[in-house]
């Protein structure tokens, strides 16, 4: 009887863990979307890496998210979470070529400089790198050390 | 440790929400930026220079202002020779606003010709360097260039002197008439003096006559140059050496044999 009890708390607590990975993998897909749509389309014919490279930056940081969404509650989400921040950084600066960008449209040369853009984003990723390393150590700390306070609970056992 | 951890958590996504939003709405305000070119105009300062205006329409539709929009033009010779270069700054074109800036550029003819005399009388091409920079939302600057190269037109193209006629002016001289004729190649009018000194093959000075000229952009001049000299002093063969005086430039001398 426990056991068939443990089973359908795991199942259902796996079933919630897919469903929320599910919502949320759905919703960042339906920003981008919305992004690319109003934002982005336009620019798509002048470069066209543009839609590949932001597309394959959705598939893996959406595919990271998720993970990270079903290992909730174990030391590996906060492993994804790192990994998904070390993949902000690394790609960002992988495909803005270190914040200058140069195209070429027939005999007109254009250069962006996005190197403030690309600080401020590098900024944010190692903000979320700390947020992920901050909760793994709390999470190993709850994990290792018994509550200090007895609830009511506690104090009868 | 759970509330700071949340809180940077909230900031984080703050953060990026504010940093994607602005991001995109510049993005989408540089297409909503047109820019139109207007006629070039060509004029003179007074410093006798060749000053070449063109007008260049910005309309700023997007959602933030422009700062440090500049534009710069840079002229060279096939040689690499800098015949000019000029930039107009204009420190911030308002969110909304239509205005019309004029980028002047002044090309010294006199100093062109002081490189050489090939520009007075050849068509040539010029090499030109155009570059435009501006910073979209105090954010993120942006420049874009182009090499292209502008013909250039030369002012006494095909110049030439005809050879003299002589007719007896009285008994020591000559009546001496000299047709001079070029095309003015170049976009601007040649208005001045021409003198010529004629010499005999002794290198002596026989005569000097001096005429006006008036030749419109791409237009042909023809006239004649009229002067007296000595019957005795008068050789078969010799030089002309004629000297140009006109509003935007003086040359000379330019040596044209006769005879």
């Amino acid at each position: 009887m426990a056991n068939k009890n443990y089973l359908q708390r795991n199942l259902r607590s796996i079933v919630l863990k897919a469903a929320k990975a599910t919502l949320k993998g759905v919703l960042f897909y339906m920003i981008y979307f919305l992004v690319w749509t109003i934002v982005l389309a336009p620019f798509a014919s002048m470069l066209p890496w543009l839609q590949l490279s932001v597309e394959t930056f959705m598939a893996i940081y959406i595919t990271l998210m998720v993970i990270g969404e079903l290992t909730s509650g174990t030391i590996y989400q906060y492993f994804f979470g790192v990994a998904r921040s070390l993949f902000v950084i690394g790609y960002l600066l992988l495909t803005l070529q270190g914040g200058l960008i140069g195209m070429t449209f027939e005999n007109v040369n254009l250069l962006v400089d996005l190197r403030l853009f690309l600080m401020m984003a590098m900024l944010f990723s190692l903000l979320g790198l700390a947020k992920s390393v901050l909760q793994a150590i709390n999470y190993m700390s709850e994990k290792s050390e018994p509550p200090l306070i007895l609830t009511p609970r506690d104090a009868r056992n | 440790m759970n509330v700071p951890i949340r809180m940077i958590g909230l900031a984080t996504t703050f953060f990026w929400i504010f940093l994607i939003a602005f991001t995109a709405t510049v993005a989408y305000s540089a297409k909503d930026l047109q820019f139109s070119f207007g006629e070039l105009q060509v004029g003179g300062d007074s410093h006798n220079n060749l000053v070449l205006s063109l007008p260049i329409g910005v309309v700023n539709q997007g959602y933030y202002d422009i700062d440090a929009f500049n534009i710069s033009t840079y002229i060279t010779d096939l040689d690499g020779f800098r015949i000019t270069r000029g930039s107009t700054f204009t420190p911030v074109i308002a969110k909304g606003g239509n205005i019309t800036i004029y980028h002047n550029v002044t090309l010294s003819i006199d100093r062109l010709l002081r490189h050489g005399r090939n520009y007075l009388l050849n068509d040539t091409t010029m090499n030109v360097n155009e570059s435009v920079s501006m910073r979209l939302a105090n954010f993120i600057p942006v420049q874009a260039s182009a090499n292209f190269s502008i013909p250039w037109g030369a002012p006494l193209y095909n110049f030439e002197l005809g050879d003299p006629t002589y007719s007896p002016y009285n008994l020591t001289h000559f009546s001496v008439v000299v047709p001079i004729s070029f095309e003015n190649h170049a976009s601007f009018d040649v208005v001045g003096n021409v003198q010529a000194s004629m010499y005999n093959d002794a290198d002596m000075q026989t005569g000097t006559g001096q005429t006006t000229i008036n030749a419109a952009q791409h237009s042909s001049f023809n006239g004649l140059l009229e002067f007296y000299v000595q019957m005795s002093n008068v050789t078969p063969t010799g030089r002309f050496e004629v000297n140009f005086q006109t509003s935007l430039f003086d040359y000379g001398p330019l040596v044209i044999p006769y005879g």
